[in-house]
């Protein structure tokens, strides 16, 4: 018996326990498998999983990190969107007023700023990992195309989140940022001028900005996660050491 | 191979044949419907919900054996954010105003390497060339690494190793660079080391 299932256990049996807990816990497979199954969010599990898919030094947990991320960044940036108007008159001083004013509203500003480098952080770290396990090879060759644009839209998120402050650092990085993309052939200045709305940044780049960042990437995170889940699951659960 | 002495397929239907070498548990599932001698009448669901190739009982219980980790995993994060939270504040400068350029603007740590590439190349190679390769090489690598597909240990894939390695090792490289050693006008500087002719006291770079 494992150390874990041991304390288990023992939590259990203990008369703390007990006085809370009325019921047993039932710990029979049925069960096990039903509070999977009838869960709407566990049941992306399947009930059963190969035993070397469940090791954290296979996965890391690096990709559910990566899922856990982009949903504290989800609940934080849906509580800043509250005090937050794309304006750029107003948006440097709503930035400060949440510092300052906002109940919790500078912890969570800041948890959404690094929540937001660590993801990115954290998806490039997934990918090598997935990389050096040999995992894209078939039948998992379109889960990593389908990774590969999570991580592109990852980057993207992060880079239309960093210009909303609308301070030096966010005005200059985009600046720059955007001059690299617009090295782009065939739609040199169309790219550019449609993601700036301008010939610099400026008011439209900034409302394009939000847009971009607090719902057309979002969805197309959330349409690509869903993909990459269910192919982890066509494609035969994690891959394995053979 | 069953597929080989059932009748030839009366229709015209054909199934792609795939190269024995890489054939997948999941592609000796597929058989030509006009290879069997049967026809197809109902779905009946599988009987076991994953589809594992050895017995089933190498398999586990998600509840509690995976789910445990993962909220264990979901915690330590929390946990992590919470920290960083209340104990370093975003940088937040002063209002945006394009007239004043600051002594060195740099862009996101993700795109460095690539503003990095800029101080040494013509901008259609840094800016078009080498992330359009990388971009593309990156989603086409699956179908690059033609390799032997069960060669999943690393001594078994040297050159796919060995190349995606110096890939991202020089990425990080020119990363580093861009974030330590660039100072105003994005010129070459040397952090904190004031014998150097060059050196600055500190590095230009906000997260
Ligand atoms: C938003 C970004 C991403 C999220 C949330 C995500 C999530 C996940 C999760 C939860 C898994 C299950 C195994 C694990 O945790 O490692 C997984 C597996 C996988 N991911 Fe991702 N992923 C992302 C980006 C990527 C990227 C950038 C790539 C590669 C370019 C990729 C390729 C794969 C592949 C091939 C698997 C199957 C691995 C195996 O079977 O061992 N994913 N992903």
């Amino acid at each position: 018996m494992s150390f874990l299932e041991r304390m288990d256990e023992t939590l259990r049996r203990s008369v703390v326990w007990r006085s809370l807990f009325r019921q047993p816990y039932a710990n029979d497979e049925r069960s096990r498998a039903y509070a999977v199954m009838n869960n709407v969010f566990l049941h992306i599990h399947p009930v059963r999983v190969r035993q070397h898919a469940v090791k954290f030094a296979y996965t890391f947990c690096l990709g559910g990190l990566s899922f856990f991320l982009f949903l504290v960044l989800t609940i934080t940036g849906v509580y800043l969107m509250f005090f937050y108007v794309p304006s750029a008159t107003q948006a440097y001083t709503d930035i400060l007023d949440i510092q300052t004013k906002v109940a919790f509203g500078l912890l969570t500003r800041n948890i959404h700023r690094w929540g937001a480098h660590l993801m990115v952080f954290f998806v490039f770290l997934h990918m090598m990992r997935v990389f050096y396990h040999g995992a894209y090879k078939p039948p998992r060759e379109f889960n990593w195309v389908v990774g590969v644009v999570l991580l592109f839209t990852t980057i993207l998120l992060s880079f239309s989140g960093y210009l909303l402050p609308w301070d030096q650092i966010a005005y200059w990085a985009i600046t720059i940022g955007t001059n690299m993309g617009g090295y782009l052939p065939l739609f040199n200045t169309p790219v550019n001028r449609l993601l700036l709305g301008g010939l610099e940044v400026g008011q439209n780049t900034l409302l394009r900005f939000y847009v971009l960042h607090i719902m057309f990437l979002p969805l197309v995170a959330a349409i690509f996660l869903a993909v990459h889940f269910w192919r982890i699951r066509k494609d035969g659960g994690i891959s394995g050491p053979l | 191979m069953a597929d080989h002495d059932v009748k030839a397929p009366s229709e015209s239907r054909v199934v792609l044949p795939v190269d024995p070498a890489r054939r997948t548990e999941i592609d000796k599932q597929r058989v030509p419907m006009s290879a069997r001698p049967y026809r197809l009448l109902a779905l009946v669901k599988q009987d076991a919900v994953v589809r594992v190739q050895k017995e089933p009982d190498d398999t586990v219980m998600t509840w509690p054996h995976l789910l445990s980790i993962e909220f264990l995993a979901a915690g330590m994060m929390s946990i992590l954010l919470l920290l960083m939270g209340l104990f370093i504040n975003a940088p937040l400068e002063e209002l945006a105003n394009s007239n004043v350029t600051p002594a060195v603007a740099k862009a996101p740590w993700y795109f460095l390497g690539l503003q990095e590439l800029l101080a040494y190349f013509h901008p259609v190679v840094a800016g078009v060339l080498v992330p359009g390769f990388v971009f593309m090489g990156g989603a086409l690598l699956p179908y690059i690494d033609r390799g032997n597909i069960h060669a999943t240990r690393m001594a078994d894939r040297k050159t796919a190793v060995v190349l995606f390695t110096m890939l991202w090792l020089l990425g990080l490289t020119l990363t580093f660079v861009a974030i330590f050693f660039r100072g105003p006008g994005y010129s070459f500087t040397i952090p904190y080391l004031p014998f150097f002719p060059n050196s600055i006291d500190g590095f230009h770079f906000a997260l």
